[in-house]
């Protein structure tokens, strides 16, 4: 099989967007065969939340001390203010002043 | 709060416009992804795989196991979407990223029942997404180490702010405890990227697990 580079590059990017496309999808689907119990509920709703935390706790973990410093602060802020904004403005800001300090 | 989230997805696709021309791959292809895929964690994963000849096989496993939390995400938001007609639910969910997904959900959990916030976010998100591409692929010669601006940890702060920003309940304390350190373990000894869909699992198992009257005290 040898495409030219055009074609591979096209056919990969086909790729993956069926694959991003088909899965957001699938979870429909699974879903609507799935009756709705208080568990499955349940499941769905600490399922959703431990998504977000199973992304971001290797990050904070491997991270950089401006990566943490900057979750830290950042949710420090999410705490106090209630802003996301607020919030993701003070973590950029924490990350570069970190690195500008710490990083030659 | 959608602007906002916007202007920052401006610059998190100038982020990707920027890596993109320093991982060597041409301009129309990463236009082409971000118009298309529409995926941030997906096309930066491909730009590290991104060589001649492709490593299509490689590729297509990396993108499903960084899309296997959209498949749980889609999942989430299905009671709420069940009861729109099909083609509705199939425009909403085109729609679905990471960041309108977080906000949809908060949404849903103060019990609101507003889809607009789904779709006019994704569209949004969208919009910014690609301009941001378009300028960083533009100017991204000038800019070397993004991360010296901050601009790697937007999403994790973003992310962040999600979690916590909505009026966590004490008894998820367990749940997410064992989130945490299963993808942890997870992220340190499987395959790349399985760590968040093992993580997901953990939280939703160990919800189901506790006792049912901890959830009616409302305390753990």
């Amino acid at each position: 099989m040898s495409l030219s580079p055009v074609w591979q590059s096209l056919f990969a990017i086909v790729l993956m967007v069926v694959i991003g496309y088909g899965s957001r999808i699938l979870g429909l689907l699974i879903m609507a065969r799935i009756p709705l119990s208080p568990n499955t509920r349940l499941f769905i709703d600490a399922m959703s939340s431990s998504v977000l935390i199973a992304i971001i706790t290797p990050i904070i973990v491997h991270g950089d001390g401006g990566t943490r410093f900057a979750a830290l602060m950042a949710g420090a802020v999410a705490i106090i203010l209630k802003s996301p904004l607020a919030s993701i403005a003070v973590g950029i800001i924490c990350a570069a002043s970190w690195r500008w300090w710490f990083v030659t | 709060m959608m602007l906002p989230l916007a202007a920052f997805t401006v610059a998190f696709g100038l982020a990707f416009g920027v890596a993109a021309i320093h991982a060597g791959i041409a301009r129309w292809e990463a236009m082409l992804m971000s118009v298309f895929v529409f995926a941030a964690p997906s096309q930066f994963a491909a730009l590290e795989l991104w060589t001649t000849p492709l490593p299509l096989l490689a590729l297509a496993m990396t993108t499903m196991a960084i899309h296997t939390r959209h498949l749980l995400m889609s999942a989430s938001l299905y009671p709420w979407l069940k009861p729109l007609p099909l083609p509705q639910r199939f425009a909403v969910i085109f729609m679905l990223t990471d960041s309108n997904w977080a906000m949809a959900l908060g949404e849903y959990q103060r019990g609101e029942r507003n889809i607009g916030i789904l779709l006019g976010g994704g569209i949004a998100l969208w919009a910014a997404w690609v301009i941001g591409t378009g300028i960083g692929l533009a100017f991204g010669g000038g800019i070397h180490q993004p991360e010296r601006f901050g601009l790697d940890v937007i999403m994790l702060c973003f992310l962040l702010v999600i979690v916590i920003g909505g009026n966590p309940k004490v008894v998820m304390i367990l749940p997410w405890l064992a989130a945490a350190l299963s993808a942890l373990l997870a992220y340190w000894w499987l395959p790349p990227y399985l760590h968040v869909m093992v993580g997901a699992l953990t939280g939703g198992m160990v919800a189901i697990l506790l006792p049912k009257r901890w959830y009616k005290a409302g305390v753990l």
